[in-house]
């Protein structure tokens, strides 16, 4: 079999579940089949949105982001249920087991999205077939429809997975993109949005082969590094490895709401991010990391939104020191006008091992008084090994409740789990 | 008005008072130097509302003549362009002359400038400071005072009345105080005042550091002379005076510890040198943060140990080390600040605990003391 995979060079997979949360939904309940199935956030209140929906639903125009009230126009006979995250952590943790069957370089993307190294798995069959048995297994095992992308890297796995929706299998070499990617818009490439592909037309760049034969300088001075990056992917060029670990990479924790009604009043305001404070303070502690930066995100009743950002001394992972800090940024920043949304996210992450506190004179004794506890706990772990003791603060729960994260939202803590799981 | 001057005596005085004047400021006419013409000299002033500056040139020195008074008088001008003209001058001396409407001409050989200048009326008045309770410091030891301390003033805003040094002045003996919350710093230095006096004030940083930039490393007397919200220095032919900062400085002396469990003694040049090797790993990292441990009887292991890049550990002779066993995390930045600030090639490091200030003084020394507050670790 070896002779179906390439001598030098990679063949990775990038399997991608096809509208995740519904299918998972229509595996429960199979009087749901056939039938357009929304899922939404907060189907009673108006900042539902619709957090993806079937493709039966997407065959009369709905689309993920819609507000419900639009989508209800669109198709009346619309099923929304809300988000039962319970059930998809628990069929995602599956899905990233089977895939593990295959090769051990898996990584998780995102709840429902991961690649697959597979330049090592030649004894289960060429590319091609197991492919074809990862798509059968899922439809077999979970009753889940997925698309696959064979490609030898990262970007041309994750273009040839979009490909073919749903249940396809798009095989994507180098000696397709002419062919293949050059063609289209700039703006369907994969690390491509809005924005970017605005900047790119102001340069002449339209498609991808405008991309792909661009000039670097250019592009540096347009997008930067980035720019340059760009194009490489244009041109079939990506040297990201799958990383298994790469889940921990992350580099913020945040969280945001969309207000019931827009809020004026200080006092609202405050408990809101009090309540957004909590929840960071929960995130950053289940991960055992600490936030060194620290940003608030205002979005007033005109949408115009605004993000400020802080610079620590100290790490912090607790809620009154999120909260006190995200007030005073906060209250700084604020004009006055009526607010729609407000986030807290904790930035420039570092590893609870890692972190250090600048002691303060007028407050260290806060800090002494707790040495002696301490000094037991690493002359513990000195003897024990560092897993022996551990702030319950810390303590990772098997089951996390699925109010911590956000509420709509895939929430990459959970692929923490996955990874645990892996380890344990 | 109209004066004849040496030249490089008008550059320096121009350069002491450009120290006090900033572009940035509400009140126009202080981006001007203000000169004024007497029949003793010629006196030039700048300030920026919360410093000022008068630096004085007498009209003969030692005999020599520095300054030829035609007619007394006073004028504003421009200090940026003032200040850049005198200093390109092509000759030794300069004429001064303030014709009609304050148009101002300077002359210097072949070379001759016209400014716009405005009217000296409209130049705030000095603080009126009455010296009648001065004490006196040499000016070296002076300079010392201020290097030794100022580094350690806060540079945040959170606690403006961090940003200056505290003096103390109690039986005959100043003390200063400078702390960033992170550090402190304190000297003290016997003054010669005559009442019985106490004070308690405090002074900007900034201040101090222009005030140390402008004197000379003699052992002249300065004067000193601290009023409800001014200070003035002043030395020979210069007067400084500062705003002193409002607000209460919080009571450091019940958080200097007066006891210690572990005490070490050092070699300061060899201790100094082996933190700036740990930290050049550590600089890289967020926290500038290296590890000191006492690890067997007179030898210190300092190391430090950033993930991404590397690590460093090296061990160090110690003189002695008395009392528990130790382990300590702290920003090499700031023991390195101390260290420099310290005079002596010994220094004694007294600990009481590894979440608790530390303090650095050279050894058999009491008049100079550096504490650090240490960094804990998750």
């Amino acid at each position: 079999m070896r002779e179906m995979y390439p001598k030098n060079g990679r063949v990775i997979l990038h399997v991608d579940m096809n509208s995740f949360y519904a299918s998972v939904e229509m595996a429960y309940d199979q009087s749901l089949k056939g039938k357009p199935l929304a899922i939404a956030g907060n189907v009673e209140e108006r900042r539902g949105i619709i957090v993806t929906c079937s493709y039966e639903a997407r065959r009369v125009g709905v689309r993920t982001t819609m507000p419900l009230w639009e989508a209800r126009k669109l198709c009346p006979e619309l099923i929304v249920m809300k988000p039962n995250f319970e059930r998809y952590r628990s069929a995602s943790v599956a899905i990233f087991d089977l895939l593990r069957q295959f090769s051990d370089l898996v990584e998780p993307v995102s709840i429902d999205e991961g690649y697959v190294d597979i330049t090592e798995s030649y004894e289960f069959g060429s590319p091609l077939e197991i492919a074809k048995t990862i798509q059968a297994r899922m439809l077999e095992q979970f009753d889940l429809p997925c698309s696959i992308g064979i490609a030898p890297n990262k970007f041309l796995a994750k273009t040839a997975s979009d490909m073919k929706k749903p249940l396809g299998i798009t095989v994507l070499r180098k000696r397709d993109i002419k062919q293949v990617l050059w063609p289209m818009n700039v703006g369907e490439m994969h690390g491509v949005g809005q924005k970017t592909a605005e900047k790119f037309n102001t340069i002449g760049i339209h498609t991808i082969g405008d991309l792909a034969k661009g000039n670097e300088i250019q592009l540096k001075a347009l997008l930067g590094i980035n720019g340059v990056r760009l194009k490489e992917r244009a041109n079939g060029i990506d040297h990201r490895e799958v990383d298994p670990n790469s889940v921990s990479d992350f580099k913020s924790v945040g969280n945001s709401t969309t207000l019931p009604k827009d809020v004026t009043n200080v006092r609202e305001l405050n408990e809101v991010l009090e309540k957004l404070a909590e929840k960071v303070s929960a995130r950053l502690k289940a991960k055992q990391v600490l936030a060194t930066g620290l940003s608030v995100t205002i979005r007033y009743k005109d949408r115009k939104t605004f993000t400020r950002s802080k610079k620590l001394n100290n790490p912090v992972d607790k809620q009154d020191e999120i909260s006190q800090l995200a007030k005073v940024l906060f209250h700084s920043n604020w004009n006055g006008n009526a607010i729609r949304l407000l986030g807290i996210t904790g930035t420039d992450l570092i590893h609870v091992n890692e972190a250090v506190k600048q002691l303060d004179l007028f407050s260290y004794e806060r800090d002494a008084k707790k040495e002696p506890l301490l000094n037991a706990v690493s002359k513990l772990k000195e003897k024990y090994g560092t897993a022996i003791i551990n702030r319950a603060g810390m303590a990772r729960k098997k089951k996390q409740t699925p109010s911590i994260g956000t509420d709509t939202s895939f929430n990459k803590d959970f692929l923490h789990e996955v990874r645990d799981r892996k380890e344990e | 008005m109209r004066f004849i001057i040496q030249r490089d005596r008008l550059v320096q005085s121009v350069q002491d008072v450009m120290k006090a004047v900033t572009s940035r400021t509400t009140i126009p006419i202080l981006t001007g130097i203000k000169m004024v013409v007497t029949e003793d000299g010629v006196t030039l002033t700048g300030s920026d509302s919360d410093i000022s500056i008068e630096s004085f040139i007498p009209k003969e020195e030692a005999g020599d003549e520095l300054v030829e008074i035609k007619q007394t008088g006073s004028i504003v001008l421009q200090a940026k362009f003032f200040s850049e003209i005198v200093k390109k001058l092509p000759t030794d001396t300069v004429e001064i002359d303030v014709q009609n409407h304050f148009q101002t001409v300077i002359r210097s050989g072949k070379s001759e400038f016209n400014l716009n200048g405005l009217d000296a009326e409209e130049y705030p008045h000095l603080p009126q400071i009455e010296e009648q309770n001065a004490f006196k410091i040499r000016t070296d030891l002076l300079k010392v005072l201020i290097r030794q301390t100022v580094f350690a003033v806060s540079t945040s805003e959170t606690r403006p009345v961090l940003t200056g040094v505290n003096w103390k002045v109690e039986n005959g003996e100043l003390i200063c105080i400078a702390t960033d919350s992170h550090r402190l710093a304190l000297r003290k230095a016997k003054v010669d005042i005559e009442n019985d006096v106490n004070y308690n004030v405090v002074i900007p940083g900034k201040s101090l550091n222009e005030l140390s930039k402008i004197l000379d490393d003699t052992n002249d007397l300065v004067d000193i002379v601290i009023t409800e919200n001014q200070v003035l220095f002043k030395a020979k032919h210069l007067l400084f005076f500062s705003r002193l900062l409002e607000g209460n400085y919080p009571d450091t002396t019940r958080l200097i510890p007066s006891e210690s469990k572990t005490e070490i003694t050092v070699n300061t040049k060899e201790f100094l040198q082996s933190i700036d090797r740990a930290s050049l790993l550590a600089r890289e990292g967020r926290n500038n943060v290296v590890k000191f441990s006492t690890i067997e009887e007179k030898v210190i292991e300092v190391s430090s140990n950033t993930p991404e890049i590397g690590k460093v550990v090296e061990e160090l002779q110690a003189q002695a080390i008395t009392g528990e066993e130790l382990k300590i995390s702290f920003s090499a930045k700031y023991v390195m600040d101390a260290l420099k600030a310290l005079e002596g090639q010994e220094i004694k490091i007294s600990f009481t605990g590894a979440m608790r200030p530390f303090i650095i003084q050279p050894l058999n020394d009491d008049s100079i003391l550096q504490l650090i507050l240490p960094v804990r670790t998750y």
